[in-house]
Formats: C-alpha cells, structure tokens, sequence
C-alpha cells in the first residue's frame, strides 16, 4: 500500500511553508514514516553536470514551460509522501509525450546526468527524492492508450492514476485490482516502480502478479519491451516491477484486469485484546478462507479514528477490531461469511456485525482508509513502519512491540493489513523532543530486528527508497546485496537512475573473482 | 563426472570451482541436474561434468497456519504434494508432466500446469529462494512472508532461466488451501456439432467458455481432442475436462451451470483425472526459442561471466 499521508489541505501548507529556512523545523504537523536520519550517499558523487546547459538541452525538447530551474518553483517536488525528508533537484523537466521522454532520456544520457523518475510523489520511503540532480515528472503521460475489455487488458501511460484507469475500465464490468490507499492520486508508472499493493491484495495479488507486458527506457535512451518470458525468455518484467525507479522508466504498460466480483460482504469484527484479533486472523486464513481484505486497528488506532471526522462507528471500547471484506460469486458467500463469523467467534471476539448496504461499508471503508490522517490529529508528529512477519508471529510480535514501545515510553498505533502479516506500527511523538526523537529511533530499529528475527522483512509495499536503506545490512546477506547491484548493473550499469537508493552503494563491490574467471583482464 | 553437494556451501564451492577452472579448459560447464529427468531444451549442453543438486532435498520448514513451506530444491513434487497435502492444503504448481519431477525444476523451468490460470503460476508462488550464481556467490532474496518489496527481485529474475543464472538450493513458496469440495466433470458433447456438414443449434464449447469467465471460474477448463478422451479413460465424446472448487454452495452452483450447458452431458470424474492428463498432455520436448536480446545477454553475462551454468542449453552458443 502506497498512501499520502497529508490531506490534500495539509499538503498545500507544506508546498506553501517549504523553504529553506523552515525546512527542517516546520510548524505544522507532520508525518514521517520513520525516525530515522538518511544516510549519506557513500557513492563517488557523479560527473558535474551543467545544469543551464542541460535545462537548455531539455527546454528545447518539452518546451521551456515544462522545465523547472528556480529554487521557488522546484520546492513542490521537494519531498513525496514521506515530507519527514527532503532533497533539493537541480532541475525538473516534464515530457509530455513518449516521443518527447525518450529525447529527455538520451539528452540525460549524452551528459551522464543522474536523474529520479516521479509519478504523483505518493511513496512513503523517499524514492522519489532528488538530491541536487534531474527530477523526471511523468505525470503528463496521462493517456489510456487501449482497453480490451475481452482479454481484459488495458495499455497506459505511466503517468495515469490507479483510480482513473478503474473509472476507466467500470463500464465493462472491470477494475484494476491493485488498490493502494493512496489510489485516487497515485500513478501507475509509481505503483510499478514500487510493486505497490493494497488491502485487497490479499486475494488479488500485489502490482507484479498483474503486469503483463511494458516498454520501458533504459537509463542510455534504449526502447525495449519487456515481457515475463513466457515464450522463452528471462522474467525481465517481472525483475523490473518494483526496482523503485533504478532499472529505468516506463513508456507504456499493459495491465490485467479483474472482473467486478459479483457479491461483497463486509464484516467488522471486534475484540478485547490484540492478541484474540491476531489469533482470529490467523485461523481465518488457516481456515482455508481467502478473505479479499483482512485489517487490524487496535485500540489507540480506533481511538484516533472516532474521534475524528472519519468516525466510522468503531466500538471504542475494543482493544481491537478487525475490518474483513469476502467477495466472489454471490453463490457460497454467506457461507464464507458465516465461516469468518465462526473463527473470530472462536478466537474470542465479543461481536461480529455484517455493513447492511453499501453506504455502511464504504463508512467502515473509510475509518480504515483515513486512519493515518486521524492520528495526525493526535500529535505533532508520526512515525509510520512497514514490515512484514509470517501471519503466526503476529500475536507475539505486536505484543513485543507493545512492550518495545512502553520500554521506551511511547505509543505505538497499530493499523495493518493482518491477513498478509504486514505490519504498520505508528508512533506519535513530537520531533521538538529530541529526548523523545531518540526514543522513537531506537523503538523503530528494535521493532523492525524483532521482525527480521521473526522470519520477516523491512518492507512489505512501502519500498526501502532512502528510508529503509540503514536497515538492508540487517536483512540481507553482502553477497545478496551485491547480487543486487549486478542486477541493477544489468539495467543501469552507470547508475544514473535514481541513484543512491534502495541497495546501501558500499555493498556494491567489484566481483574480483570475475577477473580471474574472465582470464585475468581486470 | 559427477558432484553431488549436500548443502548450499558445498553447491557453492564447486561452482566457484567451474568458475575458476573455466579459464583454463572449456570443460568446466557445469549440467545442473535435480532428479535426473532432465527436460530437453532442445539444445546441446557443453558440460564436461554434472552437478546434481539431488542430495539437498526435504521439507525445511512448514508451518501450516503461515500457508507457506520451505523445501530444499530437489524434493519432489510429490513430496510436496504428500507434506502438504496432510493439513488440507497444496502448493498448486502443478506442472505439466508427473510428480517425479523436482519442485527445483519446476521453478527453474517456470513449468506451468492446467491449473496456472487460477492457481497461480511458479513465479506467483515462488516467495523467495536460496540459490548460488555463475561465480559462486549464495544469493538469498524473498523469504516466508507473502510480501517482500526490500530490494532488487532476484527472485523473479531466477525464476524460469533454466539455471542460467543461478543454481536454486532452497524455495519458500506460498501454498493454499485445498478446496473444501473439488469436483471435476467431463464434459460429453453431443454428436450433431461432430457431423461432418451437420451443425448443432448449440455450442457447448462457447458455453463452456463464457462459464469459465464468469463469477464460476473453475479452478481449470482443458479442451480435449476426440482421441485424448480414450486415452484417459474418459467416457467417449469428452471434449472438455472441467474442475471445479469452493464451497458448497459455490460448487453447487458451478454444479448447476455445468449440469445445464446446452449440447452437452457432465459426468463425474474423478480429481486423479488430472493426474494423467498432466503426464499425457505435457507439450512434447521442443526446441526452445530464447529471446536473446542485449538486456537477457547482459544478464547472463553479469551472473555467469565464465558460462560454467548449464552453457549452450538456451541455444545461446549457437
């Protein structure tokens, strides 16, 4: 899941207070999703680029309007979804037609400029920030270029929004089933670049299990299609979905998509403990049940939700609930609702109530959705976590992190998608609180070990982008990261391409054995 | 020649090895073998020496209630499907082919079956892998979670390159669990369609067929050739082979619309059916027609500089 984590409103004011003088220390709440400061780039800083040569270079192909070289008018792209960071770009340039992105990725090329692709700025990881080289904005290849409602298919731009290919597509009875919550901003060529997910990947799959064929420009200016090798070939696509940015940029993708399901029922199930709700998750699907969505909130989460204007009705007394939507043929399904009824029954829930229209399931919808911007309400600041344990750990890893948290005095809200073990533990804090900011940063790097130790990862759909990177030494092996350079080398073998993210740069070492192999040419 | 490593740092060193010997002599190649039912690409493998992985088998890790399971590469599909199979549940791989076959195999081949439209493909089902690369290094990517975005997928990347890049030792991969009612029906069309010049008022075939797009999307729907029917001990006139899973209600209903397909009778079968139509339908060994294009020879190059991983088998030496 992919979310903006301001209101629309709160991200004007960011736009608007952003300046170099208050970037650091702005006086409006904001949400980080981690407390952690970046790391510097340990990279060999790139060949310098003129700039005015290259905003001229890049004017002449999109026209002077779609090239942004003042400090004023780049403060916008500043920051994605995650304003906790920030990067300066020297520049922004928006192609406005596949013709006009290829010319801006050979004229990059010809210089050797670094440059980071960016569709709507949604992310929560600080992929798409811009550390004093090019900013890419796709956001005006906006075209659906073919649905074929028959083989069920549509064929965009990089720069649609997730929601308006649904709008799209509704017509026929379709939607683009990947659904992250930040959907009705987010773009397609950024829910590619970040494998991004949703609550309804559950059932539906992640980003990557509905991407059929793309093309895409390399970081040298090449135009190639990639598909997953069905007809003999690597899997190309499927190692280019989710390389957040840094295996190059889509020119057009085609999709797959899924038949409107025929019945929806959705449930709110509810508990006095988090225990008894992570226990239900796991008999569910131990069950044989595979719900199309299946969210924990705890108590502080349903706390901040009903006490804004999000309130959705959640029974405020719970320790727990848990938001569970089945959907398919309309035959069977009561069936499988009774069935989910049963297990959390089971495990302890003191009431299931089942939304009667469409009007009480998007209210229950919505507390979920907006939880992130309720709990802005509730402090200065917040810290927002990704991780990802196997669905059996869950019980006794939030209660760790309950622990964790009270250890070092503060809260931890819970809101995640249960039924994929994917964990978003919060923090409120107050970033003026230096004593508190240490807390928060040690409670965050306990959390997520806890998680590595349970069998699980750093990031489930956020992407590791700047935030995660301090975190992959702990994961991964060095031969594995390494192994994750040569893979970006196959791709992006000058490293211009969203340079500095994702894999930590020292892991990337020369393979000196290759040399020998290769008969001792160095 | 033959080596045969019990474990992933074993596999590892004599790659390293090949690797290494490779500058010297062109008989370094290595031919990575599983159970030993090599399928043919249709291309010769120079490898002076076989590297069989079939020692690293065996469950590594399963806990029914995470729905995912950790096997060493060379355990065999049916031993999958017999550990799994225990807890009411399955890894819907699947192949084409029989369950003699490594689930190693199946991933390095991505082998699809009748049952990857619904049940997922190898690389929907692959969480993650163990695997040891062209010069010895022992990648670990992915893991026993069903979501994993931290880094590059090299999963993917592995999945279906024929031990090109990497030597797989060990999988995660997600299971499901079996359906509560599993039913498969053949279907048996009526002759008037078959009669030479005489044409049926109905077309159970384009039934069947807006049946499998609907909201009754069986778990797989195979047309058969007239003489596949004998063959598989099918009742005579089966042109279709439908499977169908749920719960009882949904199957029910799935039930009712096969049962009142117009130009057609559906008779029970049983789900073993599938068992041989997996074996006698597999696409015969044909040769593989690799797209080489600069990016997939860029990669090979950068995971298997010295070609010592299954050299020549994508047709690239030629």
């Amino acid at each position: 899941m992919r979310r903006a984590p301001l209101p629309p409103a709160a991200k004007k004011r960011v736009a608007a207070c952003a300046s170099r003088q208050v970037r650091e220390t702005p006086s409006f709440p904001r949400v980080t999703t981690s407390a952690f400061p970046t790391v510097a780039d340990p990279a060999a800083p790139p060949a310098p680029v003129d700039v005015r040569a290259l905003a001229g270079a890049l004017a002449g192909i999109v026209g002077p309007s779609h090239v942004l070289t003042r400090d004023a008018s780049l403060l916008v792209y500043r920051s994605d979804g995650l304003p906790g960071l920030a990067r300066d770009p020297a520049l922004a340039v928006f192609p406005g037609s596949r013709d006009e992105l290829v010319a801006v990725m050979r004229a990059l090329a010809a210089v050797g400029a670094p440059f980071v692709a960016r569709g709507a700025g949604t992310g929560l990881s600080g992929g798409a920030l811009a550390d004093g080289v090019t900013l890419l904005g796709l956001h005006r290849l906006k075209r659906i270029l073919a649905i074929d409602a028959e083989a069920r298919t549509a064929t965009v731009e990089p720069g649609v929004v997730n929601a308006s290919l649904t709008k799209a597509v509704a017509p026929f009875g379709l939607h683009y089933a990947p659904d992250p919550s930040s959907q009705t901003a987010c773009t397609i060529g950024g829910n590619i670049a970040e494998n991004a997910g949703g609550p309804h990947c559950l059932k539906y799959g992640v980003t990557l299990n509905h991407v059929l064929r793309a093309t895409i420009v390399l970081p040298d200016g090449t135009v190639i299609p990639l598909d997953r090798g069905d007809d003999g070939g690597y899997d190309l696509l499927g190692a280019f979905v989710g390389s957040e940015g840094c295996f190059g940029v889509v020119a057009d993708v085609t999709v797959r998509l899924t038949p409107d399901p025929e019945r929806v029922i959705t449930l709110l199930a509810d508990f006095t403990s988090v225990r008894a709700a992570a226990d239900a998750t796991s008999r569910i699907i131990a069950a044989g049940i595979l719900p199309a969505a299946l969210e924990l909130m705890d108590q502080a989460t349903i706390e901040a939700v009903e006490s804004s204007i999000y309130a959705a009705g959640y029974p405020r007394d719970a320790a727990a609930v848990l938001l569970i939507e089945v959907d398919g043929a309309a035959a069977g399904l009561e069936e499988d609702a009774a069935a989910v009824e049963t297990e959390c029954r089971g495990a302890g829930a003191r009431g299931v109530r089942v939304a009667r229209d469409a009007t009480e399931r998007a209210r229950l919808w919505q507390g979920r959705k907006k939880a992130f911007g309720a709990m802005g309400r509730v402090s200065p600041h917040l810290a927002v976590q990704d991780a990802v344990v196997p669905r059996t750990q869950l019980a006794d890893v939030l209660e760790e992190i309950q622990v964790i948290g009270a250890r070092h005095g503060l809260r931890v809200c819970n809101v995640f998608h249960a039924g994929d073990g994917n964990l978003h533990p919060n923090i409120p804090y107050d970033a003026g609180d230096p004593e508190q900011s240490r807390h928060v940063h040690q409670a965050m790097r306990e959390i997520m070990a806890r998680c590595i130790a349970a069998g699980g990862t750093i990031t489930g759909e956020h992407g590791v982008g700047l935030d995660k990177l301090p975190y992959m030494d702990a994961l991964l092996t060095a031969e594995t990261l390494d192994a994750m350079c040569t893979l970006r080398d196959v791709f992006d073998p000058e490293r211009r391409s969203n340079p500095g993210k994702v894999v930590p740069v020292r892991a990337c070492k020369e393979w000196h054995g290759a040399a020998s192999v290769r008969g001792g040419q160095a | 020649m033959s080596d045969q490593p019990r474990n992933v740092r074993e596999l590892a060193g004599l790659v390293r090895d090949a690797a290494t010997r490779s500058a010297a002599t062109r008989d370094a190649g290595l031919r990575i073998e599983g159970a030993g039912t090599w399928m043919d690409s249709g291309h010769p493998v120079r490898a002076g020496v076989t590297l069989s992985v079939g020692a690293m088998r065996g469950i590594v890790a399963y806990t029914p209630a995470d729905l995912t399971i950790t096997v060493d590469a060379a355990t065999t599909l049916a031993e999958l499907d017999a550990a799994t199979r225990e807890h009411g549940q399955w890894c819907p791989l699947l192949p084409w082919g029989d369950d003699r076959g490594t689930v190693g195999a199946t991933v390095a081949t991505a082998t699809a079956g009748p049952f990857a439209e619904s049940l997922g493909r190898p690389r929907d089902l692959v969480l993650g892998v163990e695997a040891v690369d062209g010069m010895g290094r022992v990648l670990g990517a992915g893991g026993r979670v069903v979501k994993n975005v931290a880094g590059f997928d090299l999963t993917r990347a592995i999945t279906g390159s024929w031990g090109t890049l990497a030597v797989i030792a060990r999988l995660h991969l997600r299971l499901r669990s079996r359906p509560a009612v599993d039913e498969s029906w053949a279907m048996v069309m009526d002759d008037a369609r078959d009669t030479p010049g005489g044409v049926s008022r109905n077309d159970p075939g384009a039934a069947l067929r807006e049946f499998s797009r609907g909201p009754h999307a069986p778990l797989a729907m195979l047309d058969l050739a007239r003489e596949d029917a004998a063959a598989l001990a099918l009742p005579a006139g089966t042109r279709a082979l439908v499977r169908i899973g749920g719960n009882g209600a949904f199957v029910a209903a799935s039930r009712a619309a096969l049962q009142s397909t117009a130009g057609a009778t559906a008779v029970a079968v049983e789900p073993a059916t599938w068992d041989r139509v997996r074996t006698r339908l597999a696409p015969g060994d044909r040769a593989l027609t690799w797209r080489w294009d600069a990016l997939s020879r860029r990669l090979r190059e950068r995971f298997d500089p010295a070609r010592v991983l299954n050299p020549g088998l994508l047709g690239e030496e030629g």
